[in-house]
């Protein structure tokens, strides 16, 4: 390969992201050291699993040529359900005034306070709320034709509202300790958090590039009406595609609720620029027909780089939100960059 | 092509050197807060900094935009960082807890302000006003004003989030005010704030349209005075103490816009918060703690605060912070 064409290659590459966050990883070592100490890297990681999730949910939906604006309330919504059923112990004067008080949630706690199965069963509960929001917004989307945008939108102020109102808008504390161990705990290096997402990104992978429902994805986001002419069940599809968005929501959920200790009504409420800043930076097209598990890893890793060094830089909030801001807009430039750069090459 | 990768990593080594501050060998401090939207944080924040500004310690700011997670995950960062100490306004007792436990397990010590852990198992030095008794105090006052009216009274109470164990202390000291003289009043109308302007709004708005006989207000926090007053002044209810329109006010907090009110006899008490023996004593607290070589230092330091009335105004009305700050300007 000539040297002269390796900045080219570079910016072709799929990989480019990766390259893009290592050497921004180096050049700030130069300057401060503290960023590759042994604490800062498991802050990074811990800070990545949790947001992968979600962005994994979002590529789905982007694939298929929509957007899932109402992943941040399903977080929400799975959050305090998840409190309301595992809690064992609530606070009468604030929760008194919940519409679930005396029906499922008592000073003792919620439904299966104190249950054996208290976390397996909440935890599948709390990831099916997920499913069976992202089916209604599929649902909405693919047969009633509404704009992806409109919809998500609409369920995003619903549920965001909705998890306000379950709780009175008090965080749900006292959860099993087994629950807050997911966000937390693990063995060694190894956290339970970077094990569920791991999971969950290899299903995403083999789903996207090992099964058929992966390429009419693909088909759909490129052409739905040339899908359909094809025999791609394109409803079927887009509703897979925004369940699927719901169950990582869930788990994104699951994740931030257990390292904050408790069921959220608020949570996630400053989370949708990160995800879609995410997404965009790792590649994924707005268009539909793009996306990758490892994109959606390369984004999320340089986002929250970009946090964490922002963090480190003593910036104030709202720089910080230039900048990551930014960040997105280069990024999106950049693609339109690279799609020419490639075409160019295709037509030479 | 060349050009523009080199353009690329040169930018990035720009922000990089730009956003950089030199080493240094002086004592660092995070002071992270869960933000800046009343009157009281504001102070505090002005009072924290530019003390530890003057004490020479290196000082690394974290607003956290009320995101519980968020206010998190830049502790942690900090810790990362090798700070010293550690001084947070968290977001609510819950997340205070955690944060806590986060400080507590790298061995850095920390101070919370003026916002309690939900609960004190944890290692922290804790500084929080005795809202219970402060509110109690200034309802006290209400009530004997109220006392002297032949007339029954419909109270009003603008509650704050109660995921705040101070908005719950507050709600207490009022109560146990109010049940002092239960032949005086009416049932009490319930305003939930939430410690948001707009929520109080609509909300108090709404309660003197289904009770527009309510006569008897008290903010769990005096930066929500502007909102009750977009309500009251339009009819004719923001109005002095001797006019017989006057509702009966108070708050607590102790801010500038509370002192001109009190000044114009439109309030008539307010409890108070020592916002400047806060924060120089958890200050003191913290930095004793570091150069002890505390890693988790506890302490539970209470501010007793006074309240501030229409008929001590003139004797105390300088000991309250907002008339401090008010006097500067």
């Amino acid at each position: 390969m000539e040297l002269r064409h390796l900045p080219k290659k570079v910016i072709l590459s799929q990989h480019f992201v990766l390259y893009l966050s290592l050497t921004y990883f180096f050049i700030l070592w130069l300057f401060m050291p503290y960023i590759a100490n042994l604490r800062n890297l498991s802050n990074i990681a811990s800070n990545m699993w949790p947001l992968f999730a979600l962005v994994i949910g979002q590529m789905f939906v982007l694939i298929v040529g929509g957007i899932d604006l109402s992943q941040t309330s399903i977080m929400a919504v799975v959050s305090v359900l998840g409190g309301v059923l595992m809690s064992s112990q609530l606070d009468p004067a604030l929760f008194a005034k919940s519409p679930l008080w005396g029906l499922c949630l008592s000073a003792n706690g919620g439904v299966l306070s104190g249950a054996k199965i208290a976390v397996p069963l909440g935890l599948m509960i709390m990831l099916f709320c997920g499913l069976l929001i992202g089916f209604f917004n599929g649902l909405c989307v693919a047969k009633l034709k509404m704009p992806p945008f409109m919809v998500t939108l609409i369920s995003m102020m619903f549920y965001s509202g909705l998890a306000i109102f379950l709780t009175a808008s008090e965080n749900i504390t006292h959860l099993p300790a087994t629950f807050i161990a997911l966000g937390k705990g693990g063995f060694a290096f190894v956290t339970y958090a970077f094990l569920i997402v791991l999971i969950l990104a290899l299903v995403a992978h083999t789903i996207l590039h090992r099964t058929v429902l992966g390429h009419w994805f693909y088909a759909v986001g490129m052409n739905i009406k040339t899908s359909i002419i094809s025999g791609v069940p394109a409803n079927r599809v887009l509703i897979l595609a925004y369940m699927f968005s719901g169950f990582c929501a869930a788990t994104g959920s699951i994740l931030y609720s257990a390292r904050l200790e408790g069921g959220r009504p608020t949570l996630g409420q400053d989370v949708l620029l990160d995800i879609i800043g995410a997404a965009v930076i790792g590649g994924m097209s707005l268009f539909g027909g793009k996306g990758k598990v490892i994109w959606a890893f390369y984004g999320v890793l340089f986002f929250t780089l970009l946090a964490n060094s922002l963090n480190m830089m003593n910036l104030s909030f709202f720089t910080i939100n230039i900048v990551k801001g930014s960040v997105i807009l280069i990024a999106a430039f950049l693609d339109v960059v690279r799609t020419r750069i490639a075409a160019k090459e295709r037509g030479a | 092509m060349k050009n523009f990768l080199l353009l690329i990593l040169g930018l990035m080594s720009f922000v990089v050197l730009c956003c950089n501050r030199s080493v240094d060998e002086r004592l660092t401090i995070c002071f992270a807060f869960q933000d800046l939207e009343t009157e009281f944080w504001v102070a505090a924040h002005k009072a924290i900094t530019e003390t530890l500004s003057d004490r020479g310690v290196r000082l690394i700011e974290r607003n956290a935009s009320e995101d519980a997670n968020r206010q998190l995950e830049q502790i942690k960062d900090a810790i990362a960082q090798g700070v010293d100490g550690i001084i947070v306004i968290p977001q609510d007792g819950q997340s205070a807890n955690t944060i806590i436990g986060e400080a507590n397990a790298a061995g850095v010590p920390i101070a919370i302000f003026n916002r309690p852990p939900a609960d004190s198992s944890r290692h922290a030095i804790v500084i929080v006003a005795d809202n219970e008794i402060i509110a109690e105090q200034a309802v006290d006052y209400m009530v004997t004003q109220a006392a002297r009216k032949n007339q029954k009274f419909t109270p009003c109470l603008v509650v704050g989030d109660l995921g705040d164990p101070n908005a719950v202390e507050r709600k207490n000291g009022f109560y146990n005010a109010i049940n002092k003289r239960p032949d005086l009043f009416n049932e009490v109308v319930q305003v939930p704030s939430k410690w948001n302007a707009a929520t109080t709004l609509a909300n108090f708005e709404a309660a003197l349209q289904a009770h527009p006989e309510i006569n008897f207000v008290f903010t769990s926090s005096d930066f929500l005075y502007p909102q009750i007053r977009a309500v009251l002044e339009p009819l004719g209810k923001w109005v002095a103490r001797g006019n017989e329109n006057h509702v009966i006010l108070g708050g607590l907090d102790g801010d500038q816009y509370a002192c001109s009110m009190m000044r114009q006899g439109i309030v008539d008490a307010t409890g108070v918060q020592d916002l400047f023996f806060e924060a120089n004593t958890l200050m003191d607290e913290l930095l004793k703690a570091i150069q002890n070589g505390e890693k988790r230092p506890k302490k539970w330091i209470t501010d007793s605060g006074f309240a501030l009335t229409q008929d001590n105004l003139a004797e105390r009305g300088q000991d309250m912070w907002g008339c401090t700050l008010l006097g500067e300007k």
